[in-house]
């Protein structure tokens, strides 16, 4: 490699150039001499005489150019490689600490930028925006919650047209939901959204195969087309390659496939399967029954958030009084970022445990704590062997070389550890990204909202590996830094004398060491803490008493059917015909295999009911809020409630739409106190008011069941009132099976059906998967991340407690001879060795708790259920710590025990 | 050659080189015989000194070198000097003065008696 480089250099024209240079002035010489009068040859030989070795002078210019100093690079790093070679426990030890500090910190970067950075795959994605708004309350209060901004499409071309800050905008509708799709032989059900004919181009993402909406189909008239996602090519279609120039009915219309998009574009609504383009021209009507559009904008560039949102809200504002009913009475509006917007909880959903953004500045500052405490680890190794190997610096140091040639040795040292362990991290991390996309958390709500995730692909992207090569240089600077200052500080010509013959020969470097374990110790209690916080949360969030069981419960949801019948499902149910189909599909679920019980209702346990109505005793004034859950006899059964008093809706009373009701506990006790509610009326004063059926508004209360969470596991249950849904439609199913319940929705699906054929499915999951989503899947995420980083913390820390300790032991060796020449019994000198170790950690201990105290309350949005400075995590993790140490104290003073006086006393 | 002047030689070749080549673009052997020149001969510069401080100060962008047609008819480097050059050589040659004037006010300071 070396003589490479130099006849790289020999060859090229500068050296070419220098010879030239040198022969030009050797024959002037020789001219010079010839004009003075010498003969030719004389003044030749005078001259050469004279010039010395042409070589000699050609060596000493190349001296003063820098390839002479990556020359000298070279020679370090080739003697530094040699060096690392030859203590290979050390190299790999060192290697493998960095290796999964940098790969550790890459995968978490690799999550925060693909998620923050590189979330959507549209053009210019740094500058989309979501126009939210923002209800201001009469007391002027205003709603910290935020929604899409919602526009009729109309109002969307006013805003276009007179905006000021938008470079472009598309709007999208995808209430409700769901369409019917068949090709002649099978039918399919589908998420769709209408967009603008121009959303796809404001998008900007090629599409896999053949086209994406154009203007063109917007126009009326326009051949009916539409596109579908790459999911649903794959999953439903097979990967048909034929599929461009298909024909499906869709919605009653048959339309054709232009085009199917690629994996990462989940654009437009979520799971979205077929994007269908809205026909309308500019100067169609404002229609009062027409679905509103959400809105995505993008900025021109240089327009900041606050100016958009001034303009945006001076247009809206004009827009409300031109149509007051469709904009709240008093309202902010502004733009907010993409991002913020759809890693944002939802209103409704602002449950602390799908924090994702906290989340992920929690699990980059646990990466970065991980990486410091890898770092000191192989900065404490390379101390040691810097400790070590003092002799040779001196001699190497009398031999001319100066401290700073002696510094670049090391740090070039350290650098080639940084590159080995950066490849190796590399590598590691490339691993990690392939298996955690699964877990990445799908923020959002049921209907639309957010879809974080989505277009989400976790990976290691240029921007990703430049972070991990960042992260290698400051490790080595990191690492070189401890190991140079020793070489700065030391006086190094006492070693060449008599190198460390004392008994605490080369101990002043301890402190350094020591510092390095103590940090090390108390980065980890903070990593360590944080992590069992998390963890102790999710414990605990896990076991809160929803007050029904989940488990192999799957929930059936009736959608409103195709668009252009506008009855609400709860309407179509309470009719006769509707109910018939209702009844035919129970009959039909109940004779599958796998099913024990189907429970007409019409509620996602777990999440609602989330409004309240008006109940009182009637003739009392004082009435409380409670959400309704109308729903059938099996109910209980399916979901096992607890019944606490009385008995539950009886067949009869639900087939006969009789006034009777059940109640929750904490509904019981806010009305009737210790009183038994049994047989007691009950007034539900909002059925006063509406003409629709119930007329009546008394029911009678014929039981009580414990409380049933409805907002969440982590929101106390509301007071709830349980109703026959004959009363009030029911258009959900729950099916308690006994196998997989999502392994029976297409079963499910065909039973339905087998009964009509229009009917659509909205929602055909198991309840759990609505838990883990909702409330589980971010808390997940987090220990998913954090626990591995927390374990390697504790690995770290034993080796470096075991390196310092067994270099301190290696030092002591002579001391402890002595002192068992001296009649030391063997615990005594365990003792000694512990307790210095156990000095150390107890310094680390402490320090990190303080810090944990101080630190733990960033993450009091990701913790549920405990405090944030929990003693018993706290001691949890400080006795883990303890033991850990104590361990890996316990093989070096063993080995201090085994000293043998006799060698030791002549140890050098 | 007196070790002395050798010495001397070290720490201010730089500066003299500047300076000569100041006073116009030359090649080496040229710059080489000027400062014999104007020193009366008290200046020998080597070879071994005068290229590679002429390398070195290339390098520090003080001066420029050219490839041109000499007097003989022969292509040779010539060197010229930069406007950072021109700027480093006029400090360097206060500092230098300043130096001067301060060692000979020492070595001419009256002996008490």
């Amino acid at each position: 490699m070396l003589r490479w480089i130099r006849r790289l250099f020999q060859k090229s024209r500068a050296e070419t150039e220098l010879d030239q240079e040198l022969l030009d002035h050797l024959d002037r010489q020789i001219a010079g001499y010839v004009a003075a009068g010498l003969s030719p040859e004389e003044a030749r030989r005078r001259a050469k005489l004279e010039f010395g070795g042409l070589e000699r002078v050609k060596e000493e210019v190349r001296d003063a150019h820098w390839e002479t100093h990556l020359d000298n690079l070279v020679r370090d790093f080739r003697y530094a490689i040699r060096n690392l070679r030859k203590d290979r426990r050390f190299t790999f030890v060192a290697i493998f600490a960095l290796a999964l500090g940098i790969g550790a910190s890459t995968v978490v970067f690799s999550i925060f930028y693909n998620l923050f950075f590189n979330e959507f795959s549209a053009r210019d994605a740094s500058r989309l925006v979501v126009p939210v708004i923002q209800n201001i309350a009469a007391t002027g209060q205003t709603d910290t919650s935020m929604e899409s901004l919602t526009l009729h499409l109309a109002d969307l071309d006013v805003i276009r047209e007179q905006n000021q800050v938008f470079e472009n905008m598309a709007g999208y509708i995808t209430a409700g939901g769901i369409v019917l799709a068949n090709d002649g032989s099978q039918m399919y059900q589908f998420y769709d959204a209408r967009v603008t004919s121009d959303a796809f181009d404001f998008y900007g993402v090629p599409p896999l195969l053949g086209r994406g909406l154009v203007p063109e189909d917007g126009k009326s008239g326009a051949p009916p087309v539409f596109v579908m996602s790459y999911q649903t090519w794959k999953r439903v279609f097979h990967e048909d390659a034929k599929i461009l120039g298909r024909t499906l009915t869709v919605d009653g219309e048959p339309r054709t496939v232009v085009g199917v998009m690629p994996a990462r574009f989940e654009a437009f609504g979520t799971q979205t399967n077929i994007w269908i383009p809205i026909t309308r021209s500019r100067d169609t009507p404002r229609a009062d029954g027409e679905f509103p559009a959400e809105v995505l904008a993008r900025l021109k560039p240089g327009v900041t958030m606050e100016t958009a949102s001034a303009d945006l809200e001076v247009i809206v504002k004009r827009l409300a009084l031109l149509h007051p009913d469709d904009f709240p009475k008093h309202f902010r509006t502004r733009v907010v970022s993409a991002v913020d917007f759809f890693m944002t909880p939802q209103k409704g959903w602002d449950g602390v445990s799908s924090d994702l953004k906290h989340l992920l500045y929690n699990m980059l500052a646990a990466a970065a704590i991980l990486l410091l405490i890898a770092c000191s680890n192989v900065a404490n190794l390379l101390l040691a062997r810097a400790t070590v190997r003092e002799k040779e610096m001196a001699v190497r140091s009398a031999l001319g070389a100066t401290r700073g040639r002696l510094v670049r040795q090391l740090l070039a040292e350290s650098s080639v550890l940084a590159a080995a362990a950066c490849a190796v991290g590399c590598l590691f991390a490339w691993v990690g990204t392939k298996f955690l996309p699964a877990f990445v958390p799908r923020t959002g709500d049921v209907a639309s909202g957010g879809h974080i995730g989505g277009e989400t692909g976790l990976g290691l992207n240029p921007q990703v590996l430049f972070f991990a090569l960042g992260l290698t240089f400051l490790t080595t600077l990191i690492c070189g830094l401890a190991p140079s200052l020793h070489v700065m500080r030391a006086d190094l010509q006492p070693q060449l004398a008599g190198a460390g013959k004392g008994a605490n020969g080369g101990f002043r470097h301890g402190k350094l060491r020591a510092g390095l374990v103590v940090a090390e110790v108390a980065f980890s209690i903070v990593l360590l803490i944080g992590t069992g916080l998390m963890m102790r949360s999710f414990f605990v969030l896990t076991r809160v008493d929803l007050g029904f069981n989940p488990k192999n419960v799957l929930l059936l949801y009736f959608m409103p059917p195709p668009s252009h019948d506008r009855t609400s499902s709860t309407q179509r149910f309470a009719s006769p015909q509707g109910r018939a189909v209702l009844l035919g599909v129970v009959e039909r679920l109940k004779a599958l295999p796998g099913v024990i019980h189907v429970s007409i209702e019409d509620a996602l346990p777990g999440y609602s009911p989330g409004r309240g109505l008006q109940v009182a005793v009637p003739g009392a004034t004082h009435s409380e809020e409670a959400g309704l859950i109308a729903c059938d006899e099996n109910f209980l059964a399916t979901l096992e409630l607890r019944q606490i008093q009385g008995r539950w809706l009886s067949e009869n009373e639900v087939r006969m739409a009789q006034y009777a009701g059940v109640i929750n506990q904490r509904l019981a006790h806010d009305l009737f106190g210790d009183a038994n509610p049994i047989g007691q009326q009950l007034q539900v004063k909002a059925f006063k008011s509406i003409t629709l059926p119930p007329r009546d508004s008394d029911f009678q209360i014929v039981g009580v069941v414990g409380d049933m969470k409805n907002a969440g596991p982590q929101r106390p249950a509301m007071p709830m009132i349980f109703l026959p849904y004959t009363v009030r439609g029911g258009p959900a199913i729950l099916l308690k099976t006994t196998v997989d319940p999502a392994s029976l929705r297409n079963a499910v699906q065909e039973q339905i059906w087998a009964v009509n054929r229009d009917e659509i499915i909205g929602l055909a999951s198991p309840l759990e998967d609505f838990l883990q989503r909702f409330a589980y899947s971010t808390p997940e995420f987090g220990l998913l991340i954090c626990t591995p980083l927390a374990s390697i913390a504790l690995v770290l820390v034993m080796i470096g407690v075991f390196s310092v300790m067994a270099y301190t032991v290696s030092l002591q060796t002579r001391e402890l001879g002595i002192r068992m020449a001296l009649g030391a019994q063997q615990r005594s000198i365990l003792q000694m060795i512990l307790s210095q170790g156990a000095r150390l950690l107890a310094t680390g201990i402490v320090l990190g708790l303080f810090a944990s105290y101080g630190l733990t309350r960033f993450l009091a949005s990701q913790i549920w259920g405990v405090s944030a400075t929990d003693p018993l995590t706290f001691t949890i993790v400080a006795a883990l710590v303890v033991a850990v140490g104590l361990a890996a104290c316990y093989m070096p003073a063993l080995r201090a025990t085994r000293v043998d006086p006799l060698v030791a006393l002549r140890h050098e | 050659m007196t070790e002395s002047k050798q010495e001397l030689l070290r720490g201010t070749l730089d500066m003299l080189v500047l300076k000569v080549v100041a006073l116009g673009p030359s090649h080496g052997y040229a710059i080489a015989q000027r400062l014999q020149q104007i020193s009366k001969e008290f200046f020998q510069v080597h070879q071994g000194s005068l290229y590679p401080a002429l390398h070195r100060l290339e390098d520090k962008g003080w001066l420029q070198a050219k490839w041109k047609e000499s007097e003989t008819g022969r292509q040779a480097k010539f060197y010229e000097l930069t406007r950072k050059g021109r700027k480093k050589m006029e400090s360097e040659v206060v500092n230098w003065e300043r130096l001067c004037g301060a060692v000979g006010l020492i070595l001419r300071a009256e002996e008490e008696s």
